[in-house]
């Protein structure tokens, strides 16, 4: 019972960096410990106590996410062994709605930091830009399950996207021009992402205020 | 030191009179009764008095909780995700269509927004799965008075924590020993009784007195566990040459089963006490007990279930088709085999009333004599029994589909939640037929449409 005190206090500080309610920080928490065997840290081989993660195309790429120090904020690369609940708790952060009672400075930093995380996600060597490499990748990935899609297809895909993007980033290029890669601002203007704050059930997955 | 003997005696005196007290009410309340059949009603009062002891200790925490302005029940678990059940596709279109600013001509290509839908996807899954809940014990609503279901509930008042210090008092104290001694005679009298049945020649009397031994037996136990079971529809109830289905929370559903009707057990030869009742049951009526080998030959398996069921003079079998114990809140995939044999069907839905006592069986937390602990430390086992009417494989279904729709009637009867997950998920991970479902639907969007795109 003593212990309850610092508790609440370290839950409270978790309110403000988060901006999770109490209720559901405790909640996460019981998950948390689910998930880690009620151990401080969890690692990359936890999720796999999760089987409805397994039906996900890209879930090497969503853990892998939980880990990147770019989304930890703890880093410009590279990615971390384990991750506490704090850590946990940021990551989950990105999926909150945006509030809508936040002035329009506060909903577009939002908005920029959910798409960041989305672009950590193509961006696999933390160098800033998306390769075709990269997108390639993620195309595959998405498309893997379908044994009825050769390789091929799925790179024609991802080609034709790649080069659609490098039009509307760079506009015509010159035939030996090597286009680089889709950097953050041009990831921004490719997608023209109107996650508007009535739309913004996509990347909404938790309840509560931004 | 001198001055204790004449205290000594008297102190011993007085142990042997409540002992030959105690075994006198043990003799007089409860085996006798059992081995006839009879109830007087004792625990149907007791479930009674509890309930309303339960209801007090309720109220006053809830009172207490808002003096305190506590919150007392917490959000239901599925509160932190906003779920929207649409489909695949149209999250997709929805995406897109708030996303780009193009002229749609509706021909759905690659997009870089299309990562989102199972981003979100896969982080509602880490939050919160539906496979395992199932194997985590059912949370209450109102406390029982056991520690071990005291999740939300804490510290209200000096009055409800000595009802709970009694409570601890009474079970540890008189129930448990109670309940021990009565296990134990009823463990006892059937390996005895089974065995002295074995030596009598095979006939109709034989047939008789073991399953009136069985039945004994089962009903000592049961009131050793102090399990009040209500059944319903008894007229189902099956019959010989049919196969007995039904869900399985713990192996306490085998005696709840037993002491009201006569089957032939299946299951694995074991070592130890458990080794000793199996060589003994099967000596007086043939049960079905695999060695460890045999169990991998499904063959096998389904051949000695089939030469045991097409002899009508044999009891019906009793099967768990979920392989595993399930937390009671629903049902799992039953394993096909048994729907294979050919016979009728009866299938049985057990519903354990958590209130008085959790019976589910977390086989990877407690080991099986800690797990029969809490169960005998526990107020008691309230548990209701359905016999449903017997089903047969129709001649258009294969045996998966005949799986399914018996489990469907359980599941409904039972008022559990009907899954088509796996119960050995509880220790395996997925197959991965079911992971390329997702993706197939995902890239049959797109590359049916690229295909389109590129032919015109």
């Amino acid at each position: 019972m003593g212990a309850a005190h610092s508790a609440s206090e370290e839950v409270r500080e978790l309110e403000g960096k988060t901006g999770f309610s109490s209720d559901q920080i405790e909640q996460l928490h019981r998950r948390f410990k689910q998930l880690s065997g009620d151990q401080p840290t969890i690692r990359k081989e936890n999720f796999n106590n999760v089987p409805d993660l397994e039906l996900n195309p890209i879930r090497s790429k969503i853990v892998r996410a939980f880990f990147d120090n770019r989304n930890l904020r703890k880093g410009t690369s590279g990615l971390a062994d384990e991750i506490n609940f704090e850590d946990f708790l940021t990551i989950m952060s990105y999926f909150r709605p945006i509030d809508t009672t936040m002035d329009e400075e506060q909903v577009q930093l939002c908005r920029k930091e959910k798409l960041r995380f989305l672009f950590h996600m193509y961006d696999s060597d933390s160098d800033g830009r998306i390769t075709l490499e990269e997108y390639r990748n993620v195309v595959e990935e998405l498309l893997s399950g379908n044994p009825h899609i050769e390789k091929e297809s799925a790179r024609s895909i991802a080609d034709g996207a790649m080069m659609e993007a490098a039009s509307v980033c760079v506009g015509q290029m010159e035939p030996d021009q090597v286009y680089e890669g889709i950097t953050f601002d041009d990831f921004l203007k490719v997608g023209a992402w109107e996650l508007g704050v009535g739309t913004g059930a996509a990347l909404g997955a938790c309840r509560g205020p931004c | 030191m001198f001055l204790l003997l004449p205290f000594d005696s008297l102190i011993v005196s007085l142990l042997g009179i409540s002992l030959t007290v105690l075994f006198t009410l043990l003799l007089v309340f409860i085996i006798v009764p059992a081995v006839f059949g009879v109830s007087f009603g004792i625990r149907k009062l007791y479930m009674k008095t509890l309930l309303k002891i339960f209801a007090w200790a309720t109220l006053r925490m809830e009172r207490g909780a808002k003096e305190k302005n506590h919150q007392l029940y917490k959000p239901y678990t599925n509160g932190i995700i906003a779920k929207d059940p649409t489909s695949l596709e149209e999250e997709i279109k929805e995406i897109r269509r708030s996303g780009s600013s193009k002229a749609l001509d509706n021909t759905p290509e690659f997009e870089l927004s299309d990562i989102f839908y199972f981003c979100r996807k896969g982080m509602e899954t880490i939050m919160d799965d539906e496979v395992t809940k199932r194997f985590s014990a059912e949370e209450l609503e109102s406390w029982n008075l056991l520690s071990r279901t005291n999740y939300n509930f804490q510290y209200i008042s000096l009055r409800l924590t000595v009802l709970w210090g009694l409570g601890v008092l009474i079970r540890y104290c008189l129930l448990l020993p109670l309940r021990i001694a009565l296990a134990f005679t009823g463990i006892s009298l059937l390996v005895v009784g089974t065995t002295m049945v074995g030596y009598l020649p095979n006939g109709r009397f034989k047939e008789f007195l073991s399953k009136h031994v069985h039945l004994m037996c089962y009903r000592i136990c049961v009131r050793a566990l102090t399990a009040i079971i209500t059944y319903h529809d008894r007229k189902n109830r099956p019959r010989n040459g049919g196969i007995c289905v039904a869900n399985h929370t713990s192996p306490i559903d085998v005696i709840i089963l037993a002491s009201d009707g006569y089957y032939a057990m299946v299951g694995q030869v074991h070592g130890g006490l458990m080794g000793v009742i199996q060589r003994a049951m099967v000596k007086a009526c043939p049960h079905v007990w695999f060695e460890r080998s045999e169990v991998k030959d499904r063959h096998l398996v389904a051949r000695r279930l089939t030469e045991h069921v097409q002899d009508k003079s044999k009891l019906p079998i009793l099967i768990f088709p979920e392989g595993t114990c399930i937390n009671n809140t629903s049902v799992m995939m039953f394993k096909k085999g048994s729907f294979e044999i050919g016979a009728t069907v009866y299938p049985v839905a057990i519903k354990y009333d958590p209130q008085f006592g959790d019976a589910f069986w977390n086989s990877s937390k407690y080991g099986m004599v800690t797990y029969l602990l809490r169960m005998m430390t526990s107020w008691a086992i309230v548990c209701s029994v359905w016999y449903l009417p017997p089903m047969t494989r129709q001649a258009e279904e294969d045996a998966v589909q005949f799986a399914n729709r018996v489990k469907s009637a359980i599941a409904r009867q039972g008022g559990l939640v009907d899954l088509l997950w796996d119960g050995g998920l509880k220790r395996e991970k997925v197959k991965d037929t079911f992971k390329e479902e997702q993706q197939k639907l995902y890239s049959k969007m797109i590359v049916g449409n690229h295909e389109d795109r590129s032919r015109s």
